[in-house]
């Protein structure tokens, strides 16, 4: 079966890299992850952007033997892959090959990460395409994922967290071949890196890969430290006008002091599960927002980063943070232009769902916070966690990212202690968590919305004006007696608004 | 160390897991698969209807609605009810619609498979939701049509299909057309009938994978769905004209880098004739990322930020589809004639026979590396279930790439990458496309 080794090689006098292998012998492929410790926050002001660009370079680039060109035929018969993943803190290269190839695959994998040929025609392909990401499809492609990193560029304003790790504009056009190069010596070193073998590999590989892994950079880099956010003061938000948009996408956020390396992060996962737990119909703000008013595709809670949540239904690994925040997203709810041109009855709306949703929200969360969460609910959620966090693991290449995360937060198997603290969490446990961490006076909210909902949206939140739920008639003729009495509740429920603006979204990561 | 091997090996089945089938009296199909995951089980329920199926005009979208109708409850399991039992039994669940079916899926401990089951059965069979509810939930489809909206590539799909078909229902996306969407929560007395079509075990395959036997999950499907009663429904399709001459359409739009797609009518999955396999071959190194196109309009050339192509296994003709994404607007006629110039040079001298063997070998290792959790399993047999009824179509599939001859794939190039059969969808933020 599986067994789990873990080594640590130390070599040299203070470089220490670690591995982490996770042999598995019925299995017919291998996966090797190389893990830099560096991550967005190393990027210099002024070339935000340049470790995504590094990163990217040397898989869309050759080797010193091999071109680009040169390697995807190699690759071809294989159907060998690899990407890199950039985020805050690390930078992280995915190889994966069939065993059959070992031999074949391997001088491409050690040679791309030790020898990357790092060339003026695919620097020129990799800078376009960043700038086109940073400059169109962030803001065109998906205005939940806008929303989302609006909010990060909002709630860690002035810090090493702000910018997108893909960058901005100005710093991406501003990013030369030569920076690259210096910033691959600097921070792409030997020093800094974590290595990850799973699947059906000979001991041999191990061996190899560890002596030839020493030709990398033997720089000793600098990591900026991640920042601490400052709790704001109120609740502050920002509303980003589009062409456009065909409803209003919602994010919020504030600063968290705890992470995965705290044992009390078991209790605050109950209660966000219970409150929001991703694309589950369990929860709370799932089922008070889309299930019992349908205004939206779904609204889920956060206590870490979780990538891509609009194509992942479990956490991925290979994102670990210091600097952590509590989230809510509010998926797209409609806007007054749409709904009046749907129905003839809800001609004379001037609002959309938006505010009501956020009200709806924050009520939600702000009656767990009084209430806590009862002993049924907590032995059912923490059921659901103890079976369910087994599946972020289901995948030989999730079980190596997230072994290899656990040692990023000081620990050993982050899934296997995870189970253990859940075990053994009592109900005083959950809610003394949720009255130390959860609370809804101060945040910075974000909506993506179209122009015409902008600045009657801005009026409404800046005056905690009253926001009754529009249904159509149809809809509105069957509603219960509760949904009728909980909906009166929260039109008007007062949310701590401090500050609104509206940001057109050509000003946006700036 | 192992020794190299050039290519997959050609004389063994592709998957590489025994796959037991057993079929109970009232037609449904019970397919397992025991896989090496220790406690972990996957449980699908593939039913063999998508938006293929919705004929009636007024209900586009519906298969789609009708799969979130799904979670709103029965007598003996409500909604509540229904959450807070799959919640205890923490398993990832969900499910999702395309052209030709819906999937129902659930990932999770072993010991509660045979709750999943009572619970599935229960749904599957007793459905009940008040005429309230299915209002209401017509709304969270609205949400989900103005997600997916946010994004131009979506708009445009919706324009393409409406304008590549013409009487089949292929011509409206699994979401539906909006002014449908809107209208959903008046179709109480469709969803029924919906239902009762549909949601039958003739229509349906149930697949377990993981750390189980057949015997087991044989007993289960027994003791939960023998009582499911056939249906006698057929839904016929109207079969579309062969088109006669290229189309076009545009989205004006410069929020994003300009974008191309040619889309030529292909031929429907067959595990049996060569015309798929071959253009799966001929797809795979046209546009691979060491094809001479991508080595030319990507890497040497920059024209492009990517190229890509494939074709969709589907129960009828459906779309070929090549997608380019630009630097420059002005390059589109450049790259559509460089596409057209490397298909017509493939129709006259077709391929070399070494990458003809790569490209082969590619498409089985490519197979061979994405089945390693049971999910995934489930997942890639269910893709063949909704096809042919058969989960062992993968093995014949694979078997055929093996087949596939230089004769074959000048066959299908010239078959099907034809202009009359083509439709150019393009996205700039020019007034027009201007593709000839």
């Amino acid at each position: 079966m599986k067994a789990i080794i873990i080594s640590i090689l130390l070599s040299g006098l203070i470089m220490s890299q670690q591995f982490v292998e996770l042999k598995q012998t019925n299995s017919s492929k291998i996966i090797v992850k190389f893990m830099f410790k560096n991550g967005s926050i190393c990027d210099p002001n002024g070339k935000e952007g340049i470790t995504f660009t590094t990163a990217q370079l040397i898989t869309q680039g050759g080797t010193g033997e091999l071109s680009f060109g040169d390697i995807q035929d190699k690759i071809y018969p294989m159907a060998a892959s690899y990407y890199s993943s950039v985020d805050k803190e690390v930078a992280i290269f995915t190889f994966q090959f069939h065993k059959d190839w070992i031999d074949q695959f391997y001088p491409i994998m050690i040679g791309l990460i030790t020898n990357p040929s790092l060339s003026q025609t695919d620097f020129d392909r990799v800078k376009i395409n960043q700038l086109a990401y940073v400059d169109q499809v962030i803001r065109a492609s998906s205005d939940e994922e806008y929303s989302k990193k609006a909010l990060e560029d909002f709630l860690f304003r002035g810090t090493n967290y702000q910018h997108m790790v893909e960058g901005k504009s100005v710093s991406v056009s501003s990013i030369t071949l030569d920076d690259v190069k210096n910033h691959y010596k600097s921070f792409f070193t030997k020093n800094n890196l974590m290595i990850g073998i799973a699947g059906n590999y000979p001991d041999s590989f191990i061996e190899k890969l560890k002596k030839d892994i020493a030709k990398l950079p033997n720089t000793n880099p600098t990591i900026p430290t991640p920042p601490v956010v400052k709790m704001p003061d109120g609740i502050d938000i920002e509303i980003i006008s589009k062409e456009s948009a065909f409803g209003s996408a919602i994010f919020t956020g504030y600063p968290l002091n705890i992470t995965r390396a705290d044992d009390e992060f078991a209790a605050l996962m109950v209660a966000n599960s219970y409150l929001g737990e991703h694309r589950k119909s369990y929860s709370k703000l799932y089922q008070v927002i889309r299930e019992q008013r349908s205004m939206n595709y779904g609204d889920y809670s956060y206590i870490e980063w979780y990538n891509n949540g609009g194509g992942n239904m479990l956490p991925p690994s290979g994102v670990p943070r210091q600097s952590n925040y509590f989230a809510i997203w509010i998926r797209p709810v409609q806007i007054a232009k749409q709904l009046k041109m749907q129905y003839e009855e809800l001609k004379d709306v001037n609002v959309g769902h938006a505010h009501f949703a956020i009200r709806m929200a924050l009520r939600e969360m702000d009656k767990m916070i009084k209430n806590g969460l009862t002993q049924e609910d907590f032995e059912a959620t923490r059921a659901f966690l103890k079976s369910y966090i087994r599946l972020y693991i289901k995948t030989p290449g999730q079980q190596l990212g997230y072994l290899m995360d656990s040692k990023m937060y000081g620990r050993k198997n982050y899934i296997e202690e995870l189970g253990v603290l859940l075990s053994k969490l009592t109900l005083d446990d959950v809610n003394k968590a949720i009255k130390k961490y959860m609370q809804i006076d101060n945040m910075k909210i974000t909506i993506v919305t179209d122009v015409s909902e902008a600045g009657p949206l801005a009026e409404s939140l800046k005056n905690n004006t009253v926001s009754p739920m529009t249904y159509s008639n149809l809809v509105k003729a069957g509603l219960s007696e509760e949904i009728l009495s909980e909906d009166a509740a929260t039109e008007n429920f007062k949310i701590n608004v401090n500050n609104v603006t509206i940001v057109d979204s050509k000003d946006t990561f700036k | 160390m192992m020794l190299a091997v050039e290519s997959y090996p050609s004389d063994q089945k592709i998957f590489p897991y025994p796959i037991y089938q057993y079929k109970l009296a009232n037609g449904l199909n019970v397919v397992t698969v025991p896989f090496d995951s220790p406690g972990l089980v996957s449980f699908y329920i593939v039913v063999r209807v998508g938006s293929r199926n919705e004929v009636e005009s007024g209900v586009t979208g519906f298969a789609h609605f009708f799969e979130h109708m799904m979670f709103r409850g029965t007598d003996k399991y409500p909604r509540e009810k229904y959450n807070e039992v799959l919640k205890m039994t923490g398993a990832g669940a969900n499910a999702n619609t395309s052209l030709d079916r819906t999937i129902y899926h659930m990932t999770g401990n072993v010991d509660y498979l045979e709750k999943m089951f009572e619970l599935e059965s229960d749904r599957f069979m007793n459905l009940h939701y008040p005429e309230h509810d299915f209002k209401v939930e017509a709304g969270a489809v609205k949400g989900e049509y103005t997600k997916n909206f946010a994004s131009p590539f979506q708009q445009l799909y919706e324009s393409l299909l409406n304008t590549a078909f013409d009487v089949h229902t292929y011509k409206h996306t699994t979401m539906g057309f909006f002014k449908d969407i809107v209208d959903m929560p008046n179709q109480y007395e469709y969803s029924l009938e919906f239902f009762n079509r549909y949601y039958r075990p003739e229509y349906s395959t149930i697949v377990v994978v993981g750390d189980i036997t057949s015997e087991k999950v044989n007993a289960l499907a027994e003791k939960y769905f023998s009582q499911w009663k056939r249906g006698d429904y057929s839904v016929q399709i109207p079969t579309e004209p062969e088109q006669k001459e290229k189309k076009s359409l545009h989205l004006q739009d410069g929020s994003i880098p300009p974008f191309m797609s040619m889309n030529y009518k292909g031929p429907a999955f067959s595990d049996t004739k060569i015309d798929m396999p071959a253009i799966d071959v001929l797809n795979t190194l046209l546009f691979s990322e060491n094809s001479k196109l991508y080595k030319k309009l990507v890497i040497e050339e920059q024209k492009l930020r990517f190229l890509g192509g494939g074709a969709m296994n589907s129960r009828d003709p459906y779309l070929i589809n090549v997608q380019a994404s630009f630097i420059k607007k002005e390059d589109f006629q450049y790259v559509r004639d460089e596409i057209t110039k490397a298909i017509e040079d493939i129709k006259m001298n077709g391929i070399d026979d070494k990458l003809l063997d790569e490209t082969k070998s590619n498409l089985k290792y490519s197979f061979a590396m994405s089945i390693d959790d049971p999910d995934e399993i489930a997942n890639s047999i269910s893709s063949f279930i909704y096809l042919t009824g058969d989960p062992e179509s993968l093995n014949r599939l694979y078997a055929l790439y093996d087949k596939v001859t230089n004769e074959d794939i000048k066959m299908v190039a010239t078959k099907y990458y034809v202009d009359s059969g083509l439709t150019i969808a393009t996205i700039s933020s020019d007034e027009k496309g201007g593709v000839e």
